[in-house]
């Protein structure tokens, strides 16, 4: 069987429908998705947030016991948890409409791994800082609720924008938005928070961006689906 | 040709009649990918209706100089998705009376409004669209897009929202299942 033995006709399509006859004779001009100048503005906004957030919250009291490179360091990864996703899931290729969904997906799941692990493996302590071991664990649910209402910021802008243009995708492009905003939550956490035994950190700390990525695929396709 | 990118952009600044021109370019090619993936046309005009209805509405998510093609098959594809997860029929309109409106049409029986279409072999038309209906929705579509619809795999795959690989694949497995049961009708063809 060859190529040619599948040619069909060129199906005639029926006229447009009245409805969208009428929707075009009221036909308005409209902004076009700029998406390098969206993804500056939700950085920026949800910047300009954390730091309200920070200046109200305060920062950690065991700040200046814990070494500055680490302090320094671990920002600047939850920072790069936190654009990286986002750029994937709202910026397309050049040319392209459709977002760049695999590598958002891989970019979202390397950040969870690696916060977990860097949880888990990287905690210094001062003599401020606070243990809550095993027996606690569950007192640190206030740190989760802080981080996911930290990403809500990110996550609501970021769907205002993909409205419309995902047609396909859209639970995994959610989900690559909400670990990028769990990483901004952790972010917040990594300034404020003082508990540092690492099933806190390595467990709430960066299960806010897991939990932040589930409640986007769970939500956002609700307001960014073609409909 | 009209430039598609150039169309959806003066649409999109408010020029109807780019949308219009739009329609008329890419509304053929559409409507047949969407005849292939529901064999109905009942269904497909309803679908393609749906589809261009989505592509205004959400019109503003278009970005300035990309190619609005994988995103409006895109849209299709999902229309033609939500269709079949539904499990609706297509809507017939019979107006405010309860008499179906007269259609003009040929000896044949085909409308009137159709006669032009190019005329292919009625058997393998009809051989060609019950094969592509046995096979699984996947393969189906992954067959319809890179062999009829002529789509590169990387474009089929973003349209239906898998990975390259899993669209050669279902490309791959979907072209040979058609050829098996296509295959016994060429070769009663070739004999006689």
């Amino acid at each position: 069987m060859s190529d040619d033995d599948l040619a069909m006709p060129t199906f005639r399509p029926p006229p447009m429908a009245a409805q969208l006859e009428s929707e075009l004779g009221s036909l308005a001009p409209v902004v076009m998705r700029r998406p390098m100048r969206q993804l500056a503005i939700v950085c920026t906004v949800s910047l300009v947030y954390v730091a309200i957030l920070l200046a109200v919250l305060s920062i950690r009291r065991d700040a200046g016991e814990l070494p500055a490179a680490w302090m320094i360091g671990g920002g600047i990864a939850w920072f790069l948890g936190f654009v990286i996703p986002c750029y994937l899931a709202l910026v397309p290729a050049p040319g392209s409409m459709l977002s760049r969904r695999h590598y958002a997906i891989a970019a979202s799941l390397i950040a969870a791994g690696f916060f977990v692990a860097m949880g888990w493996m990287i905690h210094p302590q001062g003599p401020s800082s606070l243990q809550y071991g095993a027996e606690r664990f569950i007192l640190g649910h206030g740190c989760l609720e802080l981080g996911i209402a930290t990403s809500l910021v990110p996550v609501i802008l970021g769907a205002v924008f993909l409205r419309g243009a995902l047609p396909v995708g859209s639970r995994w492009i959610a989900a690559a938005l909400g670990a990028g905003s769990g990483s901004l939550g952790g972010l917040v956490l990594h300034f404020h928070c003082r508990i540092t035994d690492p099933m806190h950190t390595g467990f709430i700390h960066a299960g806010v961006v897991t939990v932040a990525a589930l409640l986007a695929a769970a939500l956002v396709p609700r307001a960014t689906d073609v409909r | 040709m009209a430039d598609p990118k150039e169309l959806m952009a003066n649409y999109c600044d408010g020029d109807a009649s780019a949308f219009r021109e739009l329609y008329a370019t890419v509304a053929p090619r559409l409507y047949g990918y969407l005849v292939k993936m529901s064999r109905s046309r009942a269904l497909a005009d309803d679908l393609l209706q749906q589809t261009f209805l989505k592509i205004h509405r959400a019109r503003a998510a278009y970005v300035r100089g990309a190619d609005p093609l994988p995103w409006i098959y895109a849209i299709a594809h999902r229309t033609f998705i939500d269709e079949v997860r539904k499990g609706k029929r297509a809507k017939v309109n019979v107006g405010d009376t309860d008499a179906l409106p007269e259609i003009a049409a040929d000896l044949s029986g085909a409308p009137a409004d159709r006669k032009d279409e190019p005329r292919v072999d009625p058997e393998l038309l009809a051989a060609t669209l019950d094969a592509l209906a046995e096979l699984p929705d996947q393969q189906r579509e992954a067959v319809v897009l890179t062999k009829l619809e002529g789509k590169s795999v990387a474009e089929a795959a973003a349209i239906a929202g898998t990975t390259a690989g899993a669209m050669k694949v279902r490309a791959h497995r979907g072209y040979e299942a058609l050829r098996k049961l296509l295959g016994g009708r060429a070769k009663i063809k070739d004999a006689s």
